[in-house]
């Protein structure tokens, strides 16, 4: 017989960047099956390119193969071109390390990092040769969890997944593959035995083990243990201690390029800001830093295992680590020495001064972007983005002084009561950045201004004070991109781009979703719908058939308001954070007044009672 | 030390046929940078490991002994060269020898494959003499100036050896290389499997491989 990998082979030369399917990559861990008890399918459900960039990814995959009787293997959802020959050639999804298929692994777990993903978590599984629906896969097939950030409302997910990992992954990830293992070898497992006990482990959700009862409205009634032993609240899990949490020594170097192409070293987690529409900012909390000496090591050990030339400092907001300066000292220190380049996102544009500017500047001249989110200090207090104009003008002053001529600003359009005055003022304050660029003697020669305004839809999420918001119709989006395209006409040096907000439509009803969207998802992947996320492939008509086949109506999850007290389909499940805070917040949102970043003071979101240890200090 | 120009010769199998020659770029100068070795960077804002490799392998092809161009600015055996970029290459490339470059990239003049058919091997004996005797061989050929164009390639190809092996033949055959005309192998395992089909001969190609990079006067480049 043909061997998966022959077959495999003979197909590549057909497809676009075949590297991506084949494994072997620098790194890539490669173990002898007979000595392994547990193999687990780590899948991202989006292309490699995407997924090989996600730092998520890197660390469970690492701290999971740490384990010498453990396997865990990449897997990725292959481009159209290649999916094609893989169903006509019947080629089942397999492992990158092993080219084995994940059918026969005890374990197929997905990262899932944004709604858009969820029909291609459907078409893996299916290319798989699973049964999409978790109810209809028998004893033998792998457990099928998930885990990221989306999965703080699973709903939508719950008729395809067995059980999904809320929070923070390191610790629970062992946990329940230990419980996996003891229960094989002991032979107590069976399926059910083993989601039931799993269901015990602090921050599992078993969503099988739970009914859901609806009011005659459409709003959910309630949400229940099937039996004991099941909590009624799922609580999400923490790591302590991050500076002692495990970090990958080596990651696997691909051959193509994918989309940030680097070794990354995450300095910190949680965020002290209270953007109220800012998910991430609510469910990492709490804010847990990495010293410099853990960062600068770790970096290190990362460049030096990969030869990548470019290092990345990543998290919510790298500038407010509370030891930035000393920090990028030492890092500039050593990435100098080696001729790495230092990448650093997610810098709030108030710490952009003189120093920083410097740092960076030393490094490498690329263009600079800031994401004020609003045009007018009215919404930006609304939304809690702490930072006035004032602040915005000296970031561009410093920018301009250093020789950069672009800027690129960030906004959102339909933030919660948001006019058009609001609107007008994105394009005013572009005036008044091109003014002060012009009035400025010593701004950078030869060079063009450029100021890229790039605007997406607001979209509500769970677990923010805006999770009660909700989203303005389409008609008004199109009428409020239109008036900022006119107030930005004829100023050459502004250029005004949107995403796609048909996607962000969806988007909205996703996030906010309860289990009954499971049928819609699925009838959308029957029609057709993968890789939601890009827009050359997302079709809109085909979600909207599906609703409809569904007979579920989308603007009750997209565009209606929830009441404080209606049970939202993600109650059950406990990010330590109070829901009576997002209430507070969303009032003082309506009433124009801002929280103070957590380092200025405690806002009382709950969060340091329910982990047992104070934020700060 | 002035910098010095090394060549190294590796060889390109297994999966890292799939790397393609942009993404070979990358792999190369992270395993020098691994390697620890004393390259040279080139100059300029965003400093890059120099590298260059003379004759391009197109996707898919194995490479025997292909050519990478590199510079070296501190004293270092090519004993210390090969075994340093060894130990930190991807599976599927191996370095086999380092030297000092003899001759300049423009030396390039032909190349020599080994391409492997599977099928019936007395049909596929018979097709590569018809094949080639043919009056003319006419593929189509991108061309940077005028896009796709019909070219006669029948001069250019020149088969060298025809023999038997498990499941069908192995034809080896030198082809024009370097700036002036350069052939990839596909053009012929393409256009000979194209004949194959006109002709009703079941083939398909199992491996095409390059064996060695030749100067225009057929001594080896090195
Ligand atoms: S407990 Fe206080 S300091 Fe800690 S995250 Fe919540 S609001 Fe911020």
């Amino acid at each position: 017989m043909e061997n998966l990998r022959e077959k495999i082979e003979k197909l590549l030369l057909k497809v676009k960047s075949p590297s991506r399917y084949i494994g072997g990559e620098l790194n890539s861990v490669v173990k002898d099956k007979s000595k392994v008890d547990v193999r687990f399918a780590f899948c991202f459900p989006d292309a490699y390119d995407v997924g090989m960039s996600h730092i998520g990814m890197k660390i469970l995959y690492s701290l999971k193969n740490a384990r010498e009787n453990w396997w865990c293997e990449r897997v990725f959802a292959p481009w159209t071109d290649f999916e094609e020959l893989m169903r006509e050639n019947h080629i089942p999804l397999y492992g990158l390390e092993s080219l084995d298929p994940i059918k026969d692994f005890d374990f197929i777990g997905f990262t899932v990092q944004y709604e858009l993903c969820y029909t291609n978590i459907l078409n893996m599984l299916d290319l798989a040769g699973l049964n999409v629906l978790a109810a209809e896969r028998n004893e033998n097939d792998p457990v099928v969890i998930a885990g990221g950030p989306c999965v703080c409302n699973p709903e939508p997910l719950c008729d395809f997944i067995d059980l999904f990992v809320i929070g923070e992954g390191e610790e629970v990830n062992i946990e329940l593959m230990e419980l996996y293992e003891e229960m094989k070898k002991s032979g107590e497992y069976t399926k059910k035995a083993f989601l039931l006990r799993a269901a015990g482990i602090k921050g599992i959700y078993v969503p099988s083990l739970y009914n859901v009862s609806y009011l005659e409205d459409g709003r959910i009634e309630k949400v229940v243990p099937v039996c004991d032993g099941v909590p009624e609240k799922v609580t999400k899990r923490i790591i302590k201690d991050l500076d002692k949490v495990f970090y990958p020594e080596s990651f696997v170097v691909p051959f193509s390029e994918i989309v940030h192409d680097r070794a990354v070293v995450e300095v910190l987690r949680g965020c002290i800001r209270g953007c109220r529409f800012c998910q991430a900012g609510f469910i990492y909390r709490p804010f847990r830093e990495k010293s410099t000496g853990t960062i600068v090591n770790e970096a290190k050990a990362l460049c030096e295992s990969t030869g990548y030339e470019e290092l990345s400092l990543a998290s919510l907001s790298t500038s407010d680590h509370s030891d930035i300066e000393e920090m990028l000292t030492e890092m500039t220190g050593y990435t100098e020495g080696e001729r790495v380049n230092l990448a650093l996102p997610s810098m709030r544009i108030d710490r952009f001064n003189k120093n920083l500017m410097e740092q960076l500047s030393k490094v490498r001249k690329s263009g600079l972007t800031f994401a004020p989110e609003a045009g007018t200090q009215r919404l930006r207090d609304v939304i809690n983005k702490n930072i006035d104009e004032e602040e915005i003008m000296s970031a561009c002053r410093t920018a301009f002084e250093g020789g950069y001529a672009g800027v690129k600003l960030y906004f959102m359009m339909g933030l919660p009561t948001e006019t058009d005055e609001d609107i007008m003022g994105i394009a005013d304050l572009a005036k008044r950045i091109a003014d002060l660029y012009f009035n400025m003697k010593n701004r950078p020669r030869g060079q063009k201004l450029s100021i890229s305004i790039s605007c997406a839809t607001f979209v509500p999420k769970p677990f923010t004070p805006f999770q009660f918001e909700p989203q303005i119709s389409i008609d008004e989006i199109n009428r409020r991109q239109k008036l900022l395209l006119d107030s930005t006409k004829g100023k050459r040096y502004i250029n005004v781009s949107y995403h796609n907000f048909r996607i962000s439509i969806l988007e909205a009803a996703l996030a906010k979703g309860d289990r009954r969207l499971g049928a819609v998802i699925k009838r959308a992947w029957e029609r057709g719908c993968k890789f939601d996320g890009w827009d050359e492939m997302y079709r809109y008509d085909q979600w909207v058939n599906a609703f409809a086949d569904t007979e579920t109506d989308i603007d009750f999850y997209s565009h209606r308001a929830m009441e404080y007290d209606e049970v939202a389909p993600w109650d059950h499940l406990d990010y330590m954070i109070d829901k009576s805070f997002f209430v507070r917040e969303n009032k003082k949102a309506k009433e124009g007044k801002v929280t103070k970043s957590c380092r200025e003071a405690c806002s009382g979101c709950g969060v340091n009672k329910a982990s047992g240890r104070e934020c700060f200090g | 030390m002035d910098k010095k120009n090394i060549r190294v010769f590796f060889e390109k199998k297994d999966r890292a046929i799939y790397i393609s020659h942009l993404d070979l770029l990358r792999t190369m100068q992270r395993a020098l940078k691994r390697s620890g070795l004393p390259v040279w960077y080139s100059e300029g804002f965003n400093p890059r490991i120099y590298l260059n490799f003379p004759l391009a392998l197109s996707l898919g092809t194995e490479g025997v002994r292909e050519p990478m161009d590199m510079a070296i600015v501190e004293d270092v055996s090519f004993e210390e060269i090969t075994e340093g970029l060894n130990s930190a290459c991807p599976e599927g490339i191996r370095i086999v020898s380092a030297a000092y470059p003899v001759h300049p990239n423009k030396d390039i003049g032909f190349a020599e494959y080994e391409t492997l058919f599977s099928g019936n091997t007395e049909a596929l004996k018979a097709a590569v003499s018809g094949y080639i005797s043919r009056e003319s061989i006419k593929v189509m050929k991108h061309s940077k100036k005028k896009g796709m164009i019909e070219v006669d390639i029948k001069p250019h190809v020149n088969i060298l050896s025809v023999s038997e092996c498990e499941n069908g033949i192995k034809v080896t055959l030198r082809l024009p290389a370097g700036n002036e005309l350069n052939l990839n192998c596909a053009v012929f395992t393409e256009s000979f499997l194209e004949y194959c089909n006109s002709c009703e001969v079941v083939a398909e190609l199992c491996c095409a491989k390059r064996t060695n990079i030749l100067c225009a006067d057929g001594t080896s480049f090195e």
